[in-house]
């Protein structure tokens, strides 16, 4: 074939310039759906250790993602000595295996935040949110006073969940949803999966987790914190022998 | 048949077959569109279609050079 | 006005014009959102404790008003200008082009103020939520439809080598919107959605999304305003026709394997981000390729750097086009990677592309294109001039600036003392920032100024051809009734 018949054929031209984008889309995406190796398993006694997020963490993972605080923070540790020193282990695929839509980052105008769970206590978020240069008198972090003051919203929260059962994130809406979660995660992490009881597990946990320092009402500073401070905590690396994860890379 | 595909799986074997195949097709290309004087002359005549515009549509534009 | 309509026959300048003007509407706006979240970064009170205008909810707007805004608009005009006059043939569908224009207006526009109330699907460069990714989607099909059934009417045999890159980026754009948005919405009343792909994969097709974004969106299309404005301006044809050739289809099949070299030691399996990584450095070859054709095109018109600011443009458009697609390509290094990921040297980068070459190109194009739009000179030439100094200073100052940040920040991170701890803490590294933001937010404000002018040169342009259009029909109707 001339190179003519291209160029003097709008339909050639469509057609052979669709085959020739296509096939890079799909030999780096479609086998990742399926190499069984590309999301590690990570079980402890039989059990996944990664769960699907509770209510308020996802409710607290909405307004991370409304904030834009991806633009300044990752959720992606490499595996390099220094990240290993500053953040911790580095980031398993199987850690953000719920996350729709992943946050990982491109930039670090702040520390990443992947392994920020439990590093820091409710009170030191609470305030490092209102007003970060009062605990860390550099940051150029923004304010963000209103998490404090907006109640949260969580009319909506069971068709967040079943949004998400729907993309593959197994919340339970029937028995047999539940039992298998019951399976594969155990009894108390199934009850917090099951989005019949999305509302009451919301409100019991930003009770008993009190975030915010006021019990009255639940705050989105609660739901932010929720999730801060599960973020890298659900895989207790202690647990595994090492080296487990490396023939996964 | 499923075993004369199940060959492709293997990196061992597809980086080496993709790297000729690319290579090959790349070599091709560049056989054709550089060979034959008369297949370049006519290629390179394509480039003046800019040029070759109904210029007296624009009789009532300045002169495009700033001279 | 007589002279307009007799163009308006022949060709649809009219949806030409609107998307031009547009382009520096957008252009200003976004430049000066760019120049504001910069000095939120150098100047933290900035912020002010408003929600809407915090780097976060900011940082979206500016990247969609430049990119879709500024560089889309830019990219409708010069693609409906280019493909009438290659093809020699009025543009399709005269409605279906002006819905591309409402419809693509009301997008950007849309999403800025969505980003601002906190609306987002938080996926870089694609944060529009659903019911704009789906207006996008049906006005990114119009598009397709205007430019293909102007192609196939065309009264040349040959398609021009501009309109293969045109048609490349309306169609890769296609591909990649639909399969990086697909969500299930919170509900039919919620602008809120949940991606379909989730970790990994979801990252795998954002990065492929979003570096194809630069790859079509912001480089095929803006090398097809190329070979059309640069040899049309300087009166000579393309250097090499069969060089194009190589380069266009080149450049399209290894764009889309690239996008993973974003993702370098991460949890994204290693054989991708490797692949990515060695079609990243085979992209340098038909880069490069195309720069030499456009530099050798203007080469022979030399004399006319010195008197000519639009070859200016061009020229500088070219190198700085040579210069990124030479530093993308070693930043796609796992090594290099290493050291430049998650730093201020990714964004100097993108920016000595989207300011260096997508920004400059696209100026020296509309200097040449407004000039007939309107049918009259341009304003002032010595705004031209300051226009052109100005971008200029304003991105080597915004890249050197933050050259210094990023490989500093990055060596500072991975610095260790003598005991083997790490040398410095995060805080440390961002109190180092300080001095290269300020000059970064000054470089930025230099580009703006530039920017600005060009506008007020525009608009005084365009009331310019008006009066001389009516004085013209004034002129021809006194003709005619003494006749």
């Amino acid at each position: 074939m001339k190179h003519e018949t291209i160029e003097t054929n709008a339909g050639w031209l469509i057609f052979l310039t669709l085959i020739v984008i296509s096939i890079g889309g799909l030999v780096e995406i479609v086998p990742l759906y399926f190499i069984d190796d590309t999301v590690e398993t990570v079980k402890v006694d039989g059990k996944d250790a990664v769960r699907p997020y509770t209510p308020l963490e996802l409710r607290g993972r909405d307004i991370y993602q409304r904030e834009g605080c991806y633009t300044c923070h990752s959720q992606m540790i490499r595996p390099f000595r220094d990240e290993a020193l500053r953040y911790g282990h580095y980031s398993l695929a199987a850690e953000s295996q719920f996350d729709h839509p992943f946050q990982w980052g491109s930039k670090r105008t702040g520390p990443d935040l992947a392994r920020v769970g439990k590093k820091y206590s409710n009170q030191w978020h609470v305030q490092h949110m209102k007003a970060p240069r009062s605990v860390v008198p550099e940051s150029i972090m923004p304010n963000y006073p209103w998490l404090l003051t907006n109640k949260l919203n969580y009319k909506d929260i069971e068709n967040r969940l079943r949004a998400l059962k729907m993309v593959g994130v197994p919340y339970s809406i029937t028995e047999a949803e539940y039992e298998a979660n019951v399976d594969r995660y155990g009894k108390a992490t199934a009850e917090l999966l099951d989005i019949n009881k999305a509302t009451r597990n919301l409100e019991a946990q930003a009770q008993s987790g009190n975030y915010d320092g006021n019990r009255d009402d639940i705050t989105e500073m609660d739901a932010m914190i929720a999730y801060l401070q599960v973020l890298g905590t659900m895989v207790d690396f202690k647990k595994f022998e090492d080296g487990y994860f490396t023939k996964f890379r | 048949m499923i075993e004369w595909l199940t060959w492709f799986t293997s990196m061992e074997n597809t980086k080496p077959f993709v790297l000729v195949l690319f290579f090959i097709t790349f070599v091709g290309i560049i056989m054709y569109v550089y060979t034959g004087r008369k297949r370049s002359e006519r290629l390179e005549s394509y480039k003046n279609i800019p040029l070759t515009e109904d210029e007296g549509e624009q009789s009532t534009h300045p002169e495009e050079a700033n001279k | 006005m007589a002279n307009e309509a007799v163009t308006t026959e022949q060709y649809n300048y009219d949806i030409v014009r609107s998307f031009t003007i547009m382009t520096i509407v957008w252009g200003v706006l976004g430049m000066l959102v760019g120049v504001y979240i910069a000095s939120e970064l150098a100047w933290p009170f900035m912020n002010f404790d408003i929600a809407a205008i915090t780097f976060g909810r900011l940082r979206p707007v500016h990247t969609t008003l430049v990119v879709f805004g500024f560089g889309g608009s830019a990219l409708f005009a010069t693609s409906y200008y280019v493909v009438q006059r290659t093809c020699q043939v009025r543009l399709w569908g005269t409605g279906l082009a002006k819905f591309t224009f409402w419809g693509w207006q009301l997008s950007v526009g849309l999403a800025a103020i969505s980003y601002m109330m906190g609306y987002t699907q938080a996926r870089e460069y694609a944060e529009m939520v659903w019911p704009i990714d789906l207006l996008i989607a049906v006005t990114w099909v119009s598009y397709l439809v205007v430019f293909v059934m102007t192609l196939v009417n065309r009264s040349q045999p040959h398609i021009y080598v501009a309109n293969w890159f045109f048609i490349s980026f309306i169609l890769a754009t296609a591909l990649l919107h639909i399969f990086n948005n697909m969500a299930v919405p919170v509900s039919m009343f919620s602008l809120e959605s949940y991606s379909l792909h989730a970790g990994v994969q979801d990252a795998m097709t954002q990065w492929w999304y979003g570096h194809n974004a630069v790859g079509f969106f912001l480089t095929a299309a803006f090398l097809g305003m190329m070979y059309y404005f640069i040899p049309k301006h300087v009166g000579r044809p393309i250097y090499s026709y069969r060089l194009s050739i190589i380069h266009f289809w080149a450049l399209i099949f290894l764009y889309m394997w690239v996008g993973a070299h974003h993702l370098h030691w991460t949890a994204l399996p290693d054989w991708t981000s490797t692949l990515a990584a060695t079609f990243s450095i085979m992209l340098l070859l038909p880069s490069w390729g195309g720069m030499i054709n456009g530099i050798m095109t203007l080469s022979g018109a030399w004399d006319r750097l010195r008197s000519d600011p639009v070859v200016r443009f061009m020229i500088v458009s070219l190198s700085f086009y040579g210069m990124s697609t030479f530093e993308g390509p070693l930043m796609s290094l796992k090594s290099v990677n290493a050291l430049s990921h998650y730093t201020d040297w990714t964004v100097g980068h993108v920016h000595s592309g989207a300011l260096g070459w997508v920004a400059m190109i696209t100026f020296g194009s509309l200097y040449h294109l407004i000039p007939r739009l309107w049918g009259t000179k341009m304003y002032s030439e010595k705004m031209i001039f300051a226009h052109f100094w100005l971008a200029t200073i304003g991105i080597v100052l915004y890249i050197s600036a933050l050259w210094v940040a990023g490989i500093g920040q990055g060596l500072m991170l991975r610095a260790f003392d003598e005991y083997g701890n790490l040398a410095y803490t995060f805080i440390e590294s961002v109190s180092f920032l300080h001095t290269p933001y300020v000059v970064r937010t000054i470089g930025g404000l230099f580009f703006l100024t530039g920017m600005i002018i060009m506008a007020y040169n525009v608009f005084m342009t365009i009331r310019k051809g008006r009066v001389e259009g009516a004085a013209l029909d004034a002129k021809l109707a006194a003709k005619l009734a003494n006749a």
